[in-house]
């Protein structure tokens, strides 16, 4: 057993969801078909020369479909991290749809831009399950007949056939991230709809579904309404001491991360909207001149960027005004799902061109 | 270079797996890492050959007889093209078959089953026949007026689907930045719906399946609109029809509207005077207006107590413990705390 608590084991992923480096460069990979994030030592080959500077890659998505055996139209880049040491970069890949689909984490050489698939079986793996404890009376199950050896053998009269039961209640990663010792996993529920973010000490702890860090996150909109909804994006920022936090409803939301303690009610302020139509996708926090900077990939506009000493000047909005909240600047970078920190001069970035083909590309700090 | 107008390619199975077969191969040189010159066979989807510079499709090389099979480690996808080159010269393209099986998946149901859902309709699901593919619910999953116009916008695009672990149900959910008031898209763009304009939740044939083939029909549910509904749900306002002692006659309990059908399956039960669980079959009532329980034994005398999870919503999110936007100047939308609400009738 590592440092850790890793065993040597297998992360077998039914479905690829969003990943984020932890310490020693382990890193959290969750699983939304079971509801479980891995934490896996992905025995990064770095060490040599790392690499350095800007990164760009073309049809990262053709690029990968050809390693995995299908076409472009049949991966799906669910997350993108880069290894804090060796600079290589890694993608949670959903390769195929429905029966053929399988959940593969690949890795892209940052030297040679070489991509490989990273083995999930014997390796050091640790894992720990995220859904809400099930509710005692909740039997509720779907029963499917499966196609392989899943699931459990019954007789019905003379005949002898398999069933697999499922529950019927799931929860979806939607993001998660480490600070100092914990994992951060937001979610989305498939039946309520709450604002739920575990934290989660990592080490895992035996039987650590983090049921006692459930905490709710409540916003209040324009002083009169105060709502939950669930997370869809967050991003650690101010050292760890703070979380930028967007919605499925779409406001901007600050809270410190002092204050969620398990069983508090915690309130966040709102720093901004994105407006109509408009998701949030991914968010990261860089620097630029020694002052830090978050910035916002969203479905509707190019990226959002926003100064933290305006997110600590910013006092909750109450009143309707535009633009809505905080200073920002709109980039003219469109089609952007994914962000990562490269390095201290780069931030990573996926991104969609109008044809709908998908490239890497390193934004240069500087100059956003 | 050798000619390989000799190297006949095949669809082929070795060791149980499905691979990619070369007969004619050994008359050229021996192949890279086995015994002799090296020949290179390269495979890689069709569609990644214009790039030049993608990867080879990962997989092993394998002597079978005088032939070579090239295993894959990812399973060849259904109907994907793959070219195969010796040396860099390409001798073969083939092309996986598709699924071409005839249509047997439906949807067997539309949540939710009112026929009136207030404005501010949060959530549906659908229910179908068999396991579903992902990725398909934005192309294939829409709200129409009558007139056939989508209302564009009005479902939330989630990245990840909200499916069962099944995959035979799916969740989704109206813009719900559209229904919170105050927010800027709330304001900018209005309620996805319209009090008084009919709509209808429609699932196109092209949804697929798990096996890649469309359904057997589409299917549609229609909806009246009706005002919105803001307050708690509250079990001490149900009205319970409480069954005779000894009988095992159902308790019958109405919620006054209609509940969250994912919810209400979950949320109820219902405790002896012993404080144990009484056992029993449970159905939920049309439009999840009411909910009833026939026990497998005689109801005992005593006090009983529906117990109801605070979590339990209405069709528009409003819970037992909270309302779905809280109006902060509005005393009766304070939250009613995170714990079980018990409802208590004696059999009479």
């Amino acid at each position: 057993m590592t440092e850790y608590g890793l065993r040597v084991g297998r992360a077998e992923l039914g479905s690829a969801g969003p990943i984020t480096f932890g310490p020693a460069g382990i890193l959290f990979l969750a699983d939304n078909a079971a509801a479980t994030v891995y934490a896996v030592d992905v025995a990064d080959p770095g060490g040599r020369t790392a690499g350095s500077g800007p990164f760009d890659l073309t049809d990262v998505d053709a690029r990968v479909g050809s390693l995995l055996g299908g076409d472009a139209a049949d991966i799906s880049i669910r997350d993108l991290a880069v290894h804090p040491d060796s600079g290589n970069i890694y993608l949670s890949v959903q390769r195929g749809h429905g029966e053929q689909a399988q959940a593969v984490l690949v890795r892209i050489d940052r030297a040679d831009a070489s991509i490989s698939d990273v083995p999930l079986t014997d390796v050091p793996v640790a894992s720990v399950t995220i859904a809400d404890a099930p509710a005692p009376d909740d039997e509720r199950v779907d029963v499917i007949l499966p196609l392989g050896d899943e699931g459990e053998q019954i007789t019905v009269g003379s005949r002898t056939i398999r069933i697999l039961r499922r529950p019927i209640r799931t929860a979806t990663v939607t993001d998660i991230a480490y600070v100092d010792g914990a994992l951060l996993v937001a979610g989305l529920s498939n039946e309520e709809f709450s604002s739920k973010l575990r934290r989660i000490p990592f080490p895992f702890t035996d039987g650590a579904d983090a049921a006692g860090n459930n905490l709710e996150i409540f916003h209040v909109s324009h002083g009169k309404w105060e709502t939950a909804a669930p997370i869809r994006t967050f991003v650690p920022f101010d050292g760890g001491r703070a979380i930028l936090a967007s919605y499925t409803c779409t406001p901007v939301v600050h809270f410190p991360l002092a204050e969620l303690a398990p069983g508090t009610k915690v309130v966040g302020r709102t720093v901004a909207e994105l407006g109509a139509m408009n998701q949030p996708l991914d968010m990261v926090s860089f620097v630029q001149g020694g002052e830090e900077y978050l910035l916002v990939a969203n479905t509707s506009h190019g990226l959002i960027k926003i100064a933290r000493r305006d997110i600590d000047a910013q006092a909750p909005l109450t009143e309707p005004t535009e633009p809505v909240g905080v200073p920002r600047e709109t980039a003219d970078l469109q089609g952007i799902t994914r962000l990562a920190n490269l390095d201290g001069e780069h931030v990573l970035a996926l991104q969609t061109d109008p044809d709908g083909r998908r490239h890497l590309r390193s934004l240069k700090s500087a100059s956003l | 270079m050798a000619d390989r107008g000799g190297v006949a390619v095949s669809w082929s199975r070795h060791g149980g797996a499905d691979c990619i077969r070369l007969a004619g191969l050994a008359g050229l040189a021996g192949l890279a890492g086995l015994a002799g010159p090296a020949v290179q066979v390269r495979i890689h989807p069709a569609t990644a050959v214009a790039l030049g510079t993608a990867p080879p499709t990962a997989g092993r090389l394998l002597r079978d007889g005088p032939d070579t099979c090239f295993l894959p480690r990812f399973p060849f996808l259904d109907g994907t093209a793959y070219v195969v080159t010796v040396d860099g010269a390409v001798v073969a393209e083939l092309t996986r078959a598709g699924a071409d099986d005839a249509a047997t998946t439906e949807v067997l149901a539309i949540h939710p089953s009112a026929a009136t859902v207030p404005r501010n309709l949060l959530r549906g699901y659908l229910w179908f026949s068999a396991p579903m593919s992902e990725g398909q619910a934005a192309g294939h999953v829409r709200l129409v007026d009558d007139d056939g116009d989508v209302l564009a916008g009005a479902l939330l695009a989630t990245e990840q689907e909200l499916w069962d672990a099944g995959r035979r149900r799916l969740t989704v959910l109206l813009d719900p930045a559209r229904i919170k008031r105050g927010l800027a898209p709330h304001r900018e763009a209005g309620y996805p719906l319209r009090s008084g304009a009919p709509f209808r939740l429609v699932v196109d044939d092209g949804f697929r399946d798990a096996r890649g083939r469309r359904l057997r029909a589409g299917a549609e549910r229609r909806y009246q609109v009706g005002d919105d509904e803001r307050r708690h749900v509250d079990p001490h306002a149900w009205t319970l029809r409480v069954p005779p002692i000894g009988t095992t006659a159902p308790l019958q309990v109405g919620f006054g509207r209609s509940l969250d059908h994912g919810l209400v399956a979950r949320c109820l039960r219902v405790v002896g005077p012993e404080g144990r669980p009484v056992d029993g079959v449970a159905d939920v009532g049309a439009e999840e207006r009411s909910w009833r329980l026939a026990p497998r034994h005689g109801w005992a005398p005593g006090p009983h107590r529906l117990v109801v999870d605070p979590v339990l919503e209405d069709l528009a999110g409003n819970s037992v413990g909270r309302v779905f936007d809280r109006d902060l100047a509005r005393r009766t939308d304070d939250p009613r705390g995170a714990r079980p609400v018990a409802v208590t009738f004696h059999p009479a």
